[in-house]
């Protein structure tokens, strides 16, 4: 048996009454038949005399409605001339490249009958190997966006483009002539075209700068790496070769730079037990990366320095290197000792990181990684990432340059600083000042309304382009949609207006053409990408800004890092920021693995996925440790006043077990309006703190010193999943270390009699059974976003998930539970470290509950379990269903159907797992839930296989069953048996980290056969005897064992 | 329910109305001249056979008889909801099957080309029929003129006959659909054309002797599953259910609900 005791929320530790009351009811409130009624306008608080009236009415347009029995007319329009390719009901998949952020993934897309209705990894695709994040997923949502441009605008007023064109050369030509410059500003492009595109304007109008700007931005990485390597890049990271992974606040498996690549080259090191990696975290918000360390230490984010210096020193000492001045720091339980004494244990096999944008830290980082030898092996130069590629010193030089009225024209062209720029209202001042200022947005944005043009952009699903994500990995994007509304290729209007006649498509084909030798582009838009090993590449297909220095072929030794003198320096500048920030507030901001930078904070189902760790949807939040909160007196569902460089603002508070002690965290890309279905700004979603950005030591930093936190008058309460199912005390999630695990692999098998009162099923054609794997699953959350696209889950919003009422068939539940502390701690010394750095009153006997003081929970591990439908062979849910809605099939899965149902709830009430959810309301067609099932332009995104479900009726996980039954029907047409991997459920096709894998427990040959009787396999609550079809494989947690320690 | 129902459910109310009325009026008179009541007309007819019996007893039969033919016919009515068995509605052309694929014995998968792979057995283009009329204009039915059925084609494709070459705009062909099922059953031709070789005569009716198609079948549930629980699945030469055969080993015979034909998660998802 595993040893830690899990609980879900602070809540449920101290198990308040609020709490209490609501455990004891799934389905929070009764049935709202006020409300139901007064929504589609009937008044129920009604006189006897008007129920009569209704009855009446009622009785009598029954009987009219029985008088015409006939259906209405639905008429057939086939193709004029039916494409050769598209047939009817059978979905075409065309390869493409995901475009939601710059990380290049390999995508291909769904289209049926010319409407792309899911997007999915490629497999083939090095980057990420069939897998997508959320946001890859939920991009193909924002096509179908109601926020969208329908049309070039001047000012308000819509123009046309031929007029648009005239209007714009002519000011372009004014501005060139005029010696004033022509900024085009950009987020992060590797495109090799697009920047043929660009230089190509940028040969018509010589005074144009190209200024790429992200938000986030991992500038510092690049200008480190520079001064350390000589080499302006991001290095590739391979995670998958490292046995020690160090992180400083690095999110790499949720946000940072390119998080599905990292999340299967991490989890490829971790999924056989035997041999897994080790991860250390050092970080202040409790992150995805940070939930998944095997160690997890907190520290404020003004000794991040410190640490790391520390660590320097250490490993210095060893190598023999002079070592830098600096405050000593231990950290709890010599962590930073034996930290040190891991990498110098794994030299050239271990990999550290940052995820702060402060030049000096990145500069101690690659003197680590150059100490240890890792460059060259865990980081490659040669094979660099493209992914981010800001320049914040220009970008700051640009709103300067913009304010002085140097510049005369502004393009913005995927980047939105009137909403993200910290100063946003210099730069809006700025660009006040341009003769002109045109906006290339897809999508209604802060900065397009600040344009006095607007040329929309096709978005990426109805556009043309080409990528080169990592050095010498290209691939392509094609269209798969004809473009919707009446919009032009970015690239293609920057042609026009450099006077280049040619459209988009044909400009890619010549620039390959020209650049690549033997090159068939037909094959190559099938194939969806090429390798630089794959065909042969002219030298620079390329020349970017940054690509001063020639890569020299392999780095097989470790550079040399700068001179020591400069490292003194940055151990001056580390010590300075410690001692200058040591009493104030530290703020540390973040992105969410949803939103993000906000970049499609207009999509429902992004907003909707619930935060991994806090389970929080439709907002963001101070999140802050449980010290901070109760030495100022604040509790969640408080409204605080947040005052920090340009941000002053009312936000909602939320206390958050993993926070460092006395720091809080905001997440940035909230506080943008969403826009309703008439696509008019309607509410604004949480708020927008990017006004807390500072530019510091030639770079942006995310970290704000010295904010004002103070309790405002209201409340707020947040819309959080994670208390609407309970654990009551059972082990639903088992973990050990991995030394325990080697000394007793049984340890998550549970012997358990049971009796049953029913017979036990015989399956013996296809027995559909699922099995995930607990140590490879991150808790990103993709597989929940695919679910809501595969299965046509509705959005249902922040009032209703507040009342529990969310849709989602798929969630991910998230479990604490304190460092190795609770139970029988004594005995081991890195325990016992621990018992006394967390300040734990060892003399108190009483429940584990009471030694916890609130320092301590900073200190906590977590646990994702991905939870679903079980299928049990004893189902409960069947055996209550008054209707038959809910059956048994031969193939042992738990039907659903829908038009059977007639809302009982019984089977929810009698679900161990909880995983029914009920239809409230009608989801679709009904403006109390203005999300894309309420609108033409939204629904396109509907998969036509799968039922969209009405009011009143239950709904579950259903195994893809239209997956099932179609990879069914192509064996029997193509005449041949099931093949394991035939089948593959929607959250397990895009899972990053390959956690899930579904298949024939029959068919002794399958992934899944052999992952049921691995020794790690365990069946949730397997002593009520239902007989789930899903089995979970225990986590194991590569801790500091005893030995180790002493 | 047809005009007369309610023509006579209208006239029946009326009559209770006035009966109602006549009792009132009755009522009056009594009250205001009791020494020579009026006879009451209802009460004197019926009481003989009814009255006779206990009220209570009575009223109670009579209600219940009305309910039970009320609900019999309710229940044999509900059947028919939705039910479009014989729906024979006018096409924008007059297409015939019976000429087609009757006469003339073209393959259905000449038109309905993808039966085979889809789930639907779609709806043929325009362009498919320009295969054949370009040339077939069945001049001399006419008179020397193209026949006005095969023009319409012309028109929704933009053909111009005289010069052979597509000049006009085409217009969208609106055939009205027969086979209506609703959106909560899932059907795919392709299943039981290929897989299971199905005719298409079987659930579409002699379709070669149709000069206007009406739905020949139900549609209904009760009529799909009717046919899983009778068919045999043809397992000879599909490798797919000679491994799942050999799993379940059933003996010899097998029909569609022995393979988990009849189970709901089969077509409604």
């Amino acid at each position: 048996m595993s040893n830690n005791q899990y609980w879900k929320g602070l809540e449920e530790l101290n198990n308040s009454p609020e709490f209490l009351q609501r455990k004891s009811n799934e389905f929070m409130e009764g049935i709202p038949m006020n409300e139901a009624f007064k929504e589609e306008t009937y008044e129920l608080s009604s006189t006897r005399r008007d129920f009569l009236k209704y009855f009446g009415f009622t009785v009598s347009s029954a009987a009219i409605l029985a008088a015409c029995n006939k259906a209405p007319i639905r008429n057939v329009i086939p193709y004029t001339f039916k494409p050769a390719d598209v047939v009817p009901g059978v979905a075409n998949w065309y390869s493409s490249t995901c475009n939601a952020c710059g990380a290049g993934c390999g995508t291909i897309v769904k289209v049926r009958e010319g409407r792309p209705v899911k997007i999915e990894g490629n497999p083939d695709h090095k980057m990420n190997n069939g897998a997508l994040c959320a946001v890859g997923h939920a991009e193909l949502l924002s096509l179908y966006d109601k926020a969208r441009y329908e049309g070039p605008l001047k000012g308000t007023e819509s123009i046309a483009i031929a007029d648009l064109d005239k209007e714009i050369i002519k000011t372009l030509d004014e501005v060139n002539a005029a010696g004033n410059g022509i900024v085009i500003l950009s987020s992060s492009i590797n495109s090799p075209s697009t920047l043929a595109s660009i230089r190509e304007f940028a040969k018509k109008y010589p005074t144009t700068k190209h200024v790429q700007y992200e938000e986030f931005s991992s500038y510092a990485i690049i200008a480190a790496n520079e001064k350390s390597f000589g080499k302006a890049v991001i290095p590739g990271y391979r995670f998958d070769r490292a046995k020690v992974i160090v992180s400083f606040g690095a999110d790499f498996l949720g946000t940072w730079i390119s998080p599905v690549q990292f999340t299967h080259q991490y989890t490829a090191g971790r999924k056989a037990v035997n041999g897994m990696s080790r991860h250390i975290q050092f970080e202040t918000n409790l992150s995805l990366t940070g939930s998944n360390a095997d160690v997890r230490i907190p520290i404020t984010p003004s000794q991040e320095g410190v640490y790391l210096l520390n660590l320097y020193n250490k490993i210095a000492a060893s190598t023999g290197a002079p070592t830098l001045a600096a405050a000593a720091i231990e950290g709890p339980v010599n962590m930073v000792e034996n930290t040190a004494k891991e990498l110098l244990a794994n030299k050239g096999k271990s990999l550290v990181v940052s995820g702060s944008n402060d030049i000096d830290v990145q500069l101690l980082v690659n003197a680590i990684n150059s100490a240890l030898g890792n460059v060259g092996s865990t980081i490659d130069l040669n094979n660099y990432s493209k992914q981010k590629m800001s320049n914040d010193a220009e970008m700051e030089q640009f709103v300067s340059d913009l304010n002085d009225g140097k510049i005369g024209a502004v393009i913005v062209y995927g980047a939105n600083p009137s909403y993200n720029y910290y100063n946003a209202e210099k730069f809006k001042a700025g660009l006040k000042k341009a003769k002109l200022a045109l906006s290339l947005a897809t999508a209604h944005d802060e900065t397009a309304m600040d344009c006095g043009y607007v040329m929309p952009d096709h978005h990426s699903f109805e556009s043309w382009n080409d990528h080169e994500a990592m050095a010498g990995q290209y691939s392509l994007t094609q269209p798969t949609i004809h473009p919707i509304f009446n919009t032009r290729q970015a690239q293609e209007s920057l042609l026009v207006w450099a006077s280049v006649a040619k459209d988009y498509y044909s400009f890619i084909k010549e620039n390959w053409a020209t650049n690549v030798k033997d090159l068939n582009f037909n094959a190559l838009v099938e194939k969806g990408f090429m390798d630089s090993a794959s065909a042969s590449v002219v030298e620079d297909i390329k020349p970017t800004t940054k690509d001063a220095v020639k890569i020299a072929a392999v780095i097989s030794v470790a550079p040399a890092v700068e001179a020591k003198a400069d490292l003194n320096t940055v151990a001056a500048n580390l010590a300075k920021v410690d001692a200058d920030n040591k009493g104030k507030l530290q703020v540390v901001l973040y992105k969410k693995v949803g939103v993000r930078e906000g970049r499609l904070s207009n999509n429902p189902w992004l907003q909707e996925l619930p935060d991994p760790i806090s389970k929080v949807t439709w907002d963001n939040y101070v999140a802050s440790s449980i010290v901070f909160a109760s030495k100022n007196n604040l509790e969640d569902g408080n409204l605080v006043s947040l005052k920090a460089g340009n941000v002053a603002t009312e936000i909602a508070f939320l206390r958050q077990p993993g926070q460092a002690n006395n720091t809080v965290s905001i997440a940035v890309g909230y506080g943008r309006p969403r826009f309703d279905k008439e696509g008019v700004a309607a509410e604004v979603v949480g708020k927008n703190v990017y006004g807390m950005v500072t530019f510091a030591n030639g770079s942006f930093s995310y970290t704000s010193y010295g904010a004002s936190i103070e309790k405002a008058k209201g409340s707020y309460t947040l819309a959080q999943t994670q208390t609407h199912h309970t654990l009551e005390g059972r082990d639903h999630y088992r973990s050990t270390s991995l030394s325990k695990f080697t000394a007793n692999p049984k340890t998550f098998q549970k012997q358990v009699e049971v009796i049953s009162l029913w017979e036990d099923r015989d399956y013996r054609g296809h027995k559909w059974v699922m099995a995930v794997d607990l140590n490879a699953c991150t808790g990103c959350g993709s597989c929940v976003v695919a679910c809501n696209n595969e299965n046509n889950v509705p959005v249902v919003g922040r009032d209703q998930v507040m009342r529990g009422r969310e849709m989602h068939w798929m969630r991910i539940d998230r479990y604490f539970t304190f460092n190795e502390f609770t139970q029988d701690g004594s005995a081991d010394r890195y325990r016992a470290d621990f018992y006394k750095d967390l300040k734990v009153d060892s003399n108190n006997d009483g429940d584990a509950n009471e030694k916890i003081t609130e320092e301590a929970f900073e200190n906590v591990s977590v646990g994702f379990q991905p939870m679903m439908c079980q299928h049990c062979g004893h189902a409960p849910c069947e055996s209550v269903c008054p209707v038959l809605a809910t059956t048994h099939s031969g193939e042992g899965l738990n039907q659903m159907t829908y038009n059977r149902c007639i809302g009982t709830k019984y089977c929810a009430n009698n679900c161990p797992y909880k995983v029914r959810r009920f239809n409230w309301y009608r989801f679709n067609d009904n403006d109390n839930f203005d999300f894309h099932f309420n609108n033409d332009l939204g629904k396109m995104v509907i998969n036509p296989d799968v039922t969209v479900r009405t009011r009143g009726v239950m709904e579950k996980c259903s195994f893809c069953i239209q997956r099932i039954q179609d990879a069914k029907l192509l064996a029997k047409r193509e005449n041949r048996g099931m093949a394991d991997g035939d089948v593959k459920t929607a959250c397990q096709q895009t899972c990053p980290s390959g956690a899930i894998v579904f298949g024939d427990v029959n068919d002794v040959n399958s992934d899944v056969h052999k992952l049921f009787n691995n020794e790690r396999s365990y069946h949730v609550l397997e002593d009520i005897g239902v007989q789930p079809s899903v089995k979970y494989m225990g986590k194991v947690r590569n801790t500091f064992d005893e030995k180790q320690n002493s | 329910m047809n005009i007369y129902n309610i023509l006579a459910l209208v006239l029946l109310l009326i009559i209770i109305f006035l009966l109602r009325i006549r009792g009132h009026l009755t009522k009056a008179i009594n009250s205001k001249f009791p020494e020579n009541p009026d006879p009451d007309w209802i009460v004197d007819t019926f009481r003989p056979w009814y009255f006779h019996l206990n009220k209570i007893i009575g009223l109670i039969t009579v209600t219940m008889i009305s309910l039970v033919l009320l609900g019999g016919y309710g229940f044999w009515y509900s059947f028919k909801i939705g039910n479009q068995q014989g729906y024979q509605p006018d096409q924008p052309i007059k297409f015939s099957h019976q000429l087609h694929a009757g006469q003339y014995k073209m393959d259905c998968r000449y038109c309905h080309s993808v039966a085979e792979k889809s789930k639907n057995a779609s709806i043929p283009s325009p362009g498919t029929c320009m295969n054949c009329h370009k040339y077939v204009q069945a001049t001399a039915k006419y008179n020397g003129q193209i026949s006005p059925e095969i023009k319409k084609i012309y028109t929704a494709t933009g053909w111009d006959p005289d010069s052979q070459k597509y000049l006009y705009q085409p217009k969208d062909l609106k055939w009205v659909r027969i086979h209506n099922l609703p959106d909560l059953a899932y059907f795919n031709h392709s299943q039981h054309v290929k897989v299971g070789k199905v005719t298409c005569q079987t659930c579409h009716g002699q379709i070669q002797t149709m000069k206007v198609v009406q739905q020949f079948s139900t549609l209904q549930m009760g009529w799909c599953i009717e046919c899983h629980r009778t068919t045999n699945v043809d397992v000879a030469g599909n490798k797919y259910y000679d491994e799942i055969h050999k799993r379940l080993k059933d003996g010899e015979k097998w029909t569609e609900e022995q393979n988990g034909g009849t189970e709901c998660g089969k077509c409604h998802y």
